[in-house]
């Protein structure tokens, strides 16, 4: 069915994933993988467990069972740390940020700078933010404020800079624009588009059809914490993946939309 | 005098308002305010207040609840609390006692002292950050288990004839100036500057150095801050605050070589609630307990208002119980001005 990536290995492969806790099985036996400069889209419900997937390869959360494979290798992403090693980055919706510090603190928070005396090094770090924040946003003030003080978007901007300056390789935005006004949406979805023509993978997590249909090359659908199809963008149609996200199955008599008519 | 220093804060709150200074930095100024006015208070109503001989006895009242609220500060900003560094200052000082009596040398068992409370501190962070009971609980047992070790250790006796070089941490001073009179007396012109005050000001300093320059101190905030954000950043949370809470029980141990040297004697039963001082310097400097605030200039600044009120009610005639009155309705206060302004 996907055959175009048939000749590269892919970015990122993540195969037979479990998440249990206790009895609650928040991901069975999922398989998924992402190439380079592809956005692919994890859809479904509330509780499908799209979360819980991202965070293991996010290295936020350990795997019951499973393996994953990052540019063909297997992956040990015990911490988050280890992720960022293997170039994974992650954007959340809410809870990446430090809200006392400023954007600064933030972007090198766990990275930072250091002058030859092992200091703080607080001029290169506001310079370098500066330069990183402005090539996305050119409009970016307040630069030394706690970030508490920023809108949704400006926030989201030092996380997907926070990316771009580590060079991610890899990048998870679960459910980037949840808290986010419609330009500031906007503003995320051309950024999104930037990230993979430079050749950046990207899992996406989105409730956003039009986001959905807009920015993604392939999408796959999770109901109870089962994978219940990947597809090619071309191949389904909103009511195609309403129907996975809801009943876990595609409408009855279903083919391939790009391959009829 | 009192004037001259009122003018120098009209003038940095001016100056202030100019940059816009951030809520904390409102709170320190506001905080120095209340300080500079309780001097000018009972320098009024007492006069013996104001003088170069009183100044230094609250300098070295405050340096034992000062050295202290530099680690609490640290504790609080990672948005945890410590309840056991009073306990954990008697124990240093009984450790560094008993080894004294053992016969090894002064130096070496206040560092061994110092190291028992880095240790009662090491076991906190790690009953916190591995264990993951709640800094209140974890901290309230070892308030008991400190205490009582102490206790049990010198049958609750105090240990006494140390020698004159335990007394020197405590009692000495720098620049001490002394003139002989005719008669044959000595006269104290400058008493000198007491070592407890110089190891404050040392400390004070290396702990904001810590906090605001080295990633550690930025790693405290970002973990009282957003632990969760911090954890996904790649910091690792469980270290900070191993760290912090380390810290805190060495400057409980640093606390309790100095006021047992001071008074010569170790008493295991002395800091009984110590830390209730030490947490009120921290909040009434701007600290917040809900983590991710705080500093350590501004818990300087509260030591002082508690040691400034301390003293000037003492010689006010004040009795301790009122002291207490006053000093938790002031506690109470800044919290409360302090919510409110956030609430803006
Ligand atoms: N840390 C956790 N402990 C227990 N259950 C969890 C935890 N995280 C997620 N779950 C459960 O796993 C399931 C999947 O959650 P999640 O991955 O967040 O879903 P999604 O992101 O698709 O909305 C849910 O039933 C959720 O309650
Ligand atoms: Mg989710």
């Amino acid at each position: 069915m996907l055959d175009t990536h048939a000749s590269t290995t892919p970015l990122v492969q993540m195969s037979d994933i479990h998440k249990h806790f206790g009895g609650i099985h928040a991901v069975e036996g999922v398989s998924v993988d992402l190439y380079p400069g592809e956005v692919v889209g994890v859809l479904g419900h509330n509780g499908a467990g799209k979360s819980c997937l991202m965070r293991m390869l996010a290295g936020a959360m350990l795997p019951t069972g499973g393996e994953i494979f990052v540019n063909g290798q297997r992956a040990d992403l015990k911490t988050p740390q280890d992720a960022k090693r293997y170039g994974i980055e992650t954007i959340y919706q809410t809870l990446a940020l430090a809200n006392h510090l400023d954007a600064a603190a933030n972007l090198f928070l766990g990275r930072e700078l250091k002058t030859r005396f092992g200091n703080l090094d607080e001029t290169r770090m506001h310079a370098e933010t500066k330069d990183a924040l402005r090539q996305l946003n050119p409009n970016f003030k307040n630069l030394k404020d706690p970030v508490a003080r920023l809108s949704g978007g400006q926030r989201q901007v030092i996380a997907i800079a926070r990316a771009i300056y580590f060079q991610a390789k890899v990048l998870i935005m679960d459910e980037p624009t949840a808290a986010l006004g419609p330009s500031e949406t906007a503003m995320v979805a051309d950024l999104t588009l930037r990230l993979k023509d430079e050749g950046i993978g990207i899992f996406l997590i989105s409730h956003d059809m039009h986001d959905v249909f807009d920015l993604c090359d392939r999408v796959m659908v999770m109901n109870k914490g089962r994978n219940v199809g990947t597809f090619r963008i071309g191949d389904v149609d909103k009511d195609d993946i309403l129907s996975l996200i809801i009943k876990g199955a595609l409408p009855d008599g279903w083919v391939p939309r790009g391959r009829t008519s | 005098m009192g004037e001259e220093k009122n003018f120098v804060t009209a003038k940095q709150v001016t100056s202030g308002m100019r940059f816009l200074p951030t809520g904390s930095a409102l709170h320190k100024l506001s905080a120095l305010l209340t300080l500079l006015l309780l001097i000018a208070a009972f320098s009024f109503t007492s006069p013996a207040f104001l003088s170069v001989n009183n100044g230094l006895t609250v300098l070295l009242q405050t340096s034992v609840i000062g050295i202290l609220a530099i680690g609490m500060t640290m504790v609080i900003i990672t948005g945890g609390i410590d309840l056991s560094v009073g306990s954990v200052l008697a124990l240093a000082g009984v450790v560094a006692g008993l080894v004294i009596k053992a016969g090894v040398p002064v130096a070496p068992a206040m560092a061994l002292g110092v190291l028992a409370g880095a240790a009662c501190g090491l076991v906190n962070g790690i009953v916190i950050s591995k264990m993951r009971i709640t800094p209140f609980v974890a901290t309230l047992g070892m308030m008991m288990i400190a205490r009582g070790v102490a206790l049990q250790l010198t049958g609750a006796a105090p240990i006494s004839r140390l020698g004159e070089a335990f007394g020197l941490l405590g009692n000495g001073t720098f620049f001490r100036i002394v003139e002989m009179q005719p008669n044959g007396f000595p006269k104290v012109i400058f008493p000198g500057i007491p070592y407890p005050a110089v190891l404050l000001v040392l400390t004070a300093l290396l702990g904001a150095y810590l906090l605001q320059k080295r990633q550690i101190g930025r790693h405290i905030f970002s973990v009282g801050s957003n632990e969760e954000a911090a954890r996904l950043s790649g910091v690792n949370v469980d270290r900070t605050k191993i760290w912090a809470y380390t810290a805190s029980g060495a400057l409980a141990g640093l606390a309790g070589m100095v006021l047992m040297s001071r008074l010569v004697t170790v008493q295991p039963n002395e800091g009984v609630m110590y830390e209730l001082d030490a947490i009120a310097a921290s909040v009434i400097g701007g600290a917040s307990l809900m983590g991710g605030v705080g500093s350590i200039s501004g818990s300087m600044i509260g030591a002082f208002i508690i040691g400034v009120l301390r003293n000037g009610l003492n010689m006010a005639g004040t009795s301790a119980f009122i002291q207490q009155i006053i000093i938790g309705i002031v506690v109470i206060g800044a919290v409360y001005i302090d919510q409110i302004r956030n609430r803006n």
